[in-house]
């Protein structure tokens, strides 16, 4: 600690430079923290199903096709399924096409039983299930819409070809989906032209035992092989990984911004730090000479670039933080980064990525300036 | 007098290059304790090469530096820090100051490599900056010091760990004449009355007519018969 002020000393020794260093630093891992937060909302989602009993079972050919209601009581009829629950993805929007969010019909009798990570209030699930008209929302959808239990709202139609006149009998908690709504698989089936009727797109099962799902699994699309609807079976985390994957390969994309954006920061920082350090050639020689050892002369040397670094960084995700509390990213990005936030653990990947860039950054510096004889370092200036 | 430096048959040869440059020639000299010793020559004639080597921040090509019965050139890089931080006050020409830091804490700098407490740090420095008659400007930074008080900021931070040994590389060179003038007077004042002994490397026959003796190099030799300062050729000159 002795030897603190110093390096804080000469963190702020040449103050535009300083300043200058943490601006770029901030503004880097603020676009690093946002990125890696995007990835880590991804991991969240594609994890949710994890470690879950549960199997989705959906069409071969692709998502958009959809399995006719009769494959529930053959899948029921399997001796590992506990429950199977009917679900269907509407797509459709609240007022304007901004207001977008994930939306469903689903099989209201079995969603309690599937779905057991969801919590809901007992009256308010008996609400919904008794109201054909009922639905349940995500609370970040009351908070973004002021919504309230009994409010009536429309739905405008996409896919299918109609706007479902729903009523809010009860508010869910998840904790990943905070923001979708779910609504009678009976009012969606019942407001489809006939040739649309009795088909869904996902059947969601319950397995007794989830040591039986790879088996499970491989006995339901043997079953439907030879159909005219054939399956792919797969588990909750698998299903949500391919609904990611159909964003396109978007996790390498941001890891790739993220890693060129370090990569620059190293760079810009190791330019830096190797004038400050070539400036100071004469200064580390004194000290060399009036006893401080070239191990000690290198530590003070990388805790001033670490400092640095990890301050610069700190606000960067400081004021990412404070900037995603205060914006709805879910609201602004129309849905698609709902429960978006600064999360813990980006905060340490990310301070804990600003260290490293001082280490990278400041090793060469440190190591050369400090390598230089007491005899040459003095010799510069005289 | 019992020698506290002796220097034996020393060579020193830097490569620059693919040449070899022969710096120090059978250098032979005996310093006594408690002398304050002047070494002048022309440039390149390896003085300052010569006080590098007795202070310890560089090691001869051939021969043996003992000081304090203990032989330096024989140590590690390591032991040798410890061995300077210890033994060794440094005085430059140009202060080396450390710009960050004011003079209290450029003064402590030394002391931070010791076991002293914070409070035994303050006593030291404080009696340091008392003796170079600067206890009024400890929070000052070096850029509000005029050449003068830089210098005697730089002589407390020599003197602060008590060292066996002052080497001081023209320490008037960067000086107008009354600052000079302070100078040598601080220096000679700290060999009279503190009994340090001091190795002053100069250009200024003044400053060499402070010292006890001045030795004489030519071509990284000593040139004969001149332990001991000829005050009266030196005005003339």
């Amino acid at each position: 600690m002795k030897f603190f002020k110093l390096v804080r000393r000469n963190i702020f020794r040449n103050r535009l430079r300083a300043f200058m260093t943490l601006a770029l630093m901030a503004v880097i891992f603020f676009f690093v923290a946002t990125l890696i937060s995007i990835l880590q909302l991804f991991d969240r989602f594609e994890d949710q199903g994890q470690g879950a009993n549960r199997l989705v079972v959906q069409s071969s050919i692709s998502l958009a096709n959809s399995l006719p209601y009769a494959y529930e009581q053959k899948l029921r009829a399997i001796p590992d399924v506990a429950d199977v629950c009917k679900m269907q993805w509407i797509g459709a929007y609240y007022k304007e096409r901004k207001n977008f969010f994930a939306n469903f019909a689903v099989d209201q009798d079995h969603m309690g039983s599937v779905f057991e990570d969801y919590r809901i209030d007992p009256a308010e699930m008996k609400a919904f299930q008794d109201d054909r008209q009922g639905c349940i929302v995500g609370p970040e959808l009351i908070k973004r819409y002021n919504w309230k239990i009994g409010d009536r709202i429309t739905l405008k139609r996409t896919i299918f070809p109609y706007d479902a006149e729903l009523t809010i009998r009860g508010v869910y908690h998840h904790p990943v989906n905070t923001a979708a709504l779910y609504y009678h698989m009976d009012y969606h089936d019942k407001a489809l032209p006939p040739q649309m009727q009795n088909h869904v797109n996902t059947f969601w099962l319950k397995i007794k035992d989830p040591s039986k799902m790879a088996a499970v699994s491989q006995e339901i699309d043997g079953m439907f092989r030879n159909s005219a609807d054939p399956t792919e079976t797969v588990t909750e985390k698998q299903f949500q990984a391919g609904f990611m994957a159909m964003m396109g390969n978007i996790k390498l994309l941001f890891g790739s911004i993220c890693t060129c954006a370090v990569f620059m920061v190293i760079l810009l920082a190791a330019i830096t730090m190797s004038i400050s350090a070539r400036e100071r050639v004469t200064e580390i020689a004194v000290l060399k000479a009036i006893g401080f050892e070239r191990p000690l002369v290198m530590t003070l040397m990388l805790a001033e670039f670490t400092l640095l670094t990890l301050l610069g960084g700190a606000i960067g995700v400081g004021v990412a933080k404070l900037a995603y509390t205060i914006i709805p990213m879910g609201q602004v990005t129309q849905g698609f980064l709902v429960g978006f936030t600064i999360f813990p653990a980006t905060m340490a990947v990310a301070l804990g990525t600003s260290i490293l860039v001082g280490l990278i950054a400041g090793g060469l510096p440190a190591i050369n300036a400090t390598r230089m004889s007491v005899v040459d370092g003095l010799r510069r200036v005289v | 007098m019992e020698p506290l430096v002796e220097i034996r048959d020393v060579h020193k040869v830097y490569r620059r290059d693919q040449f070899d440059v022969p710096v120090l020639n059978g250098i032979t000299l005996a310093v006594p304790r408690g002398d304050f010793l002047a070494l002048m020559g022309p440039s390149g004639s390896g003085k300052t090469t010569l006080l590098n080597l007795i202070a310890g921040i560089d090691r001869p090509t051939r021969g043996e530096i003992v000081v304090d019965g203990r032989q330096i050139s024989r140590f590690s890089e390591s032991a040798l820090a410890g061995w300077r931080a210890r033994h060794i006050g440094f005085i430059f020409q140009m202060y080396n100051l450390i710009p960050v830091l004011n003079a209290f804490e450029n003064v402590e700098l030394p002391l931070l490599l010791t076991k002293l407490n914070k409070k035994q740090r303050r006593e030291h420095v404080e009696t340091a900056l008392r003796i170079v008659d600067l206890a009024d400007r400890m929070n000052h930074y070096p850029r509000q010091l005029s050449g003068g008080q830089e210098q005697r900021v730089a002589i407390a931070r020599a003197i602060v760990t008590d060292p066996t040994i002052l080497v001081a590389d023209e320490p008037t060179g960067d000086l107008d004449a009354k600052n000079a003038e302070e100078t040598l007077e601080l220096l000679h004042r700290l060999n009279e009355e503190f009994q340090k002994t001091i190795v002053m490397v100069t250009h200024d026959p003044k400053a060499a007519s402070r010292a006890k003796h001045a030795l004489h190099l030519e071509k990284g030799q000593l040139a004969e018969g001149h332990y001991g300062y000829d005050a009266e050729k030196a005005a003339d000159a």
